[in-house]
C-alpha cells in the first residue's frame, strides 16, 4: 500500500493535515482557495499533506473490504514517519477530524496540537440521518464526477461555474463512483463519541456558524467532551476549508499554533484594479447572453492570469481583477476587449489605481471608483484615471484624454483618459492591396505595359508610341502606384498573368 | 545537563545538535536569551525572534523531533562569540544549511543569530 503524500514550506514545526472526504495532492493547487490556505498553512510551518488510502493519488482499496478508521489514522502515522516528523500538530478537516482525534487519542506524544475544522464524533447525529444518507449516495453514485455533490458541500459556490467544474474534476480524480459510494458509506459508521475524554493534548476547534454539511452542534459537543478544547464558531456556511474565508481560517489555526496572531487584517498595498462589464446587455436575449458571459467570464479568468494578475471576484456583472500594475491592467483590457468581440460581446472598462486591502475582495474606496469608471466606459473603452496614464509612462502605452467625470464619492471629478489601441511604429499588418485590376490603367498606360513586358527599355517605348522619355517614365511610375507593385519586372509579370482577350 | 560552572563551547553544541538532544541543548541558554532566525520566510528587516528559554526549548523540541541528520562541521570561538556550520537533512533528501554565530554571556548563550537556507 503506498500513501501519497508531499511536504512544502520550511516553518518552525510541522503540521500534518488530515484531509476530509476525499482528495488529490494535484488538483488543490489548482484551486485558488485551496492553494491559498496551503500557502497560508505553510508559510508558518512545515506542512505535510496527504491522500488518504483510496483517494487522490494513493493505492486504490478494495471497495468490499473497506480499512477501517484505525487503519487509516496509522496512515497518518507512516506518513509522519516517512516525511521525518516526530511530533507534529495535526489538523483535521471535515472526515479528517475523527481520524486526527484518533491519531491524537493514540498517539499523544507525537501530537504537538490538534485543530479540528467542521469536525465531528458521530455522522448520523451531525451530518445525515440514515434515511437521507442513502439518497446522497444514490445521488454521489450516478452522478458522481459532474460536480452534483457541490451544494451538498459549498451551497455559496454553485454559481461559480469554474469552481463548478473544478469540483467536478476534483470528483473525478479524486476517486471514482465505486469508491465515493463505499467512503461515504464507510464515514457513515465514525463514532468516536467514547474516547474525545482520552485526548490529552491542546484542541483547537474551529466552525462556521451555518456549515451547510456539519451542525456546529457537532463542535460544540467536541468542546464540551475534549479536556481543555477552545471553540471558535466563525460565520459561512460553506463546509471545505478551503471555501469561504480562508484567510480567517487560516489566522485562527496560525494564532493557536504559534502563539502570535497573524498579520494584522488591515494590511493595505498598492495595487491596478480592472473592472470589466458587458455592455449593453439587453441586445442580447437571455439564453444568449448567458451563454456569452459564462464563456467571456472563463475567459476573463485566463486572460487575467496571463497577465499576471489575480481574478479578484465578480459583483453582480461586474468582474473584478487586479494588477500589480497599470500598464499589465491596460494590457489585459485591450486583450479583453478583442476575446469579448471574437465571443461576440461587447465590453466596457475601467482601470484605477490605489490602495486596497491585501486580503479578500477589493472593496474600498479604490473599489468602488473603478467600478463606476467602468460604468461610465462606452461600448468598447478602455476608461482610467488620468493616475493610470501617468503611471504607465514609458510602458509604450498610448492614451487620449476623456475629459473629467463626477463621480459619487468623490468631491472633486476625476480627470480620465481612454485608453488606445496598441500602436505600432509599422502598420501590424500590411493594408490589403488594391485589386490590381487591369481596367485601372487608362489605355495609354496598357500599351506601356505591354512594352514592358515585352522588355523594352523607355527609350524604346518613347520611340514607339512617340513619346517622350520623359512621358513614358511618368506613365510607368503611375502604372506601378496604380497596382500597387515595386519594379517594372513586376508589372511585366502583371501584364503577363492578365493577358486579356484583347491583351497585349 | 551542563553543569553550573561548565562553559559552553563548540563541542557541547555539536554533540547535542548531532545527538538531536533538545533538552540539552535548551539548558545552554540564558533564561532571557533571545534567538533570531533569518530565512526566506523570515526576512532580515523582519527575523524571527525566540525570546526566554520556554519558547528555545520548544524551538528545540520540535527541529529535534524530526528524523533529521544534522552536522556541525566548523566552529570558531573567540572570546565570548562562537560561530558554527550545520549542515542537514530531511529522510528524503531534502537538505538544510544553517551559519549560527552565538554571543556567550557568563558561558551561556545570551544571543545567538541564526541564517538558514533550504532546498526548495
Amino acid at each position: 500500500m503506498r500513501i501519497a503524500y508531499q511536504v512544502v514550506g520550511q516553518g518552525s514545526f510541522d503540521l500534518v493535515f488530515v484531509p476530509g472526504f476525499i482528495s488529490n495532492l494535484d488538483l488543490h493547487w489548482e484551486d485558488e482557495g485551496y492553494s491559498r490556505l496551503l500557502k497560508r498553512l505553510s508559510a508558518s510551518s512545515r506542512l505535510i499533506l496527504f491522500d488518504k488510502r483510496g483517494t487522490g493519488l494513493s493505492d486504490r482499496v478494495d471497495t468490499r473490504h473497506l480499512p477501517s478508521l484505525e487503519t487509516r489514522m496509522d496512515d497518518v502515522r507512516a506518513v509522519m514517519d516517512a516525511a521525518g516528523s516526530g511530533r507534529a500538530a495535526i489538523l483535521g478537516a471535515s472526515e479528517g477530524a475523527p481520524m486526527a482525534m484518533l491519531f491524537a487519542a493514540t498517539y499523544p506524544q507525537r501530537t504537538r496540537a490538534l485543530v479540528l475544522y467542521g469536525g465531528y464524533a458521530h455522522f448520523h447525529r451531525w451530518v445525515m440521518p440514515p434515511e437521507r444518507l442513502e439518497a446522497f449516495i444514490e445521488t454521489a453514485e450516478t452522478s458522481w464526477g459532474t460536480g452534483a455533490t457541490l451544494p451538498n458541500f459549498a451551497p455559496g459556490r454553485v454559481d461559480d461555474s469554474h469552481f463548478t467544474q473544478w469540483w467536478a474534476r476534483f470528483e473525478r480524480l479524486s476517486a471514482s463512483p465505486t469508491a465515493a459510494a463505499a467512503l461515504a458509506r464507510m464515514n457513515a459508521d465514525i463514532d468516536v463519541r467514547d474516547m474525545l475524554g482520552t485526548i490529552r493534548v491542546p484542541t483547537f476547534l474551529i466552525h462556521r456558524r451555518n456549515d451547510a454539511r456539519v451542525d456546529p452542534d457537532a463542535s460544540r459537543f467536541l468542546a464540551r467532551k475534549i479536556p481543555g478544547a477552545r471553540l471558535v464558531e466563525i460565520s459561512g456556511r460553506d463546509h471545505p476549508i478551503w471555501t469561504g474565508d480562508v484567510d480567517r481560517v487560516a489566522d485562527l489555526i496560525e494564532e493557536f499554533l504559534t502563539g502570535e496572531p497573524a498579520v494584522a487584517d488591515v494590511e493595505r498595498v498598492l495595487a491596478a484594479l480592472l473592472v470589466t462589464r458587458i455592455y449593453d446587455t439587453a441586445k442580447l436575449g437571455d439564453r444568449m447572453w448567458s451563454e456569452r458571459s459564462l464563456h467571456f467570464q472563463e475567459t476573463w479568468r485566463l486572460l487575467v492570469g496571463r497577465h499576471g494578475g489575480r481574478a479578484a471576484g465578480t459583483h453582480a456583472e461586474l468582474m473584478i481583477s487586479r494588477f500589480d500594475g497599470p500598464a499589465r491592467a491596460i494590457r489585459c483590457a485591450a486583450a479583453l476587449r478583442e476575446a469579448a468581440q471574437q465571443i461576440g460581446v461587447a465590453s466596457a472598462q475601467g482601470v484605477h489605481v490605489g490602495e486596497i486591502e491585501m486580503r479578500g475582495q477589493p472593496v474600498g474606496l479604490t473599489a468602488r471608483v473603478t467600478m463606476q469608471l467602468a460604468a461610465h466606459a462606452g461600448r468598447g473603452d478602455i476608461l482610467a484615471s488620468r493616475l493610470v496614464a501617468d503611471l504607465a509612462v514609458g510602458s509604450g502605452l498610448h492614451f487620449v484624454d476623456a475629459g473629467r467625470v463626477s463621480l459619487d464619492e468623490l468631491d472633486e471629478p476625476v480627470p480620465v483618459v481612454l485608453a488606445t489601441s496598441e500602436q505600432h511604429l509599422e502598420p501590424a499588418c500590411r493594408p490589403k492591396a488594391k485589386s490590381a485590376d487591369p481596367a485601372a490603367l487608362t489605355a495609354r498606360e496598357s500599351e506601356v505595359v505591354s512594352l514592358i513586358a515585352d522588355g523594352k527599355s523607355n527609350a524604346a517605348i518613347a520611340a514607339e508610341l512617340s513619346l517622350s522619355e520623359h512621358t513614358v517614365k511618368r506613365h510607368v511610375a503611375n502604372i506601378l502606384l496604380k497596382l500597387d507593385l515595386p519594379s517594372r519586372a513586376a508589372a511585366a509579370a502583371f501584364s503577363a498573368r492578365h493577358a486579356g482577350p484583347d491583351g497585349p | 545537563m551542563l553543569t553550573k560552572t561548565g562553559n559552553v563551547d563548540g563541542a557541547a553544541i555539536k554533540k547535542a545538535i548531532e545527538g538531536r538532544d533538545g533538552k540539552l541543548l535548551s539548558s545552554f541558554y540564558t533564561d532571557d536569551a533571545l534567538v533570531r532566525v533569518i530565512d526566506r520566510n523570515n526576512p532580515p528587516s523582519k527575523p524571527r525572534e525566540i525570546r526566554g528559554r520556554a519558547a528555545i526549548s520548544t524551538f528545540w523540541d520540535d527541529i529535534c523531533s524530526r528524523a533529521m541528520t544534522h552536522k556541525v562541521d566548523t566552529t570558531v570561538t573567540e572570546g565570548n562569540n562562537l560561530a558554527f556550520m550545520q549542515a542537514c537533512a530531511y529522510p528524503d533528501g531534502t537538505k538544510v544549511y544553517c551559519a549560527a554565530m552565538v554571543e556567550l554571556k557568563n558561558g551561556r548563550i545570551a544571543r545567538q543569530t541564526v541564517v538558514q537556507a533550504w532546498d526548495e
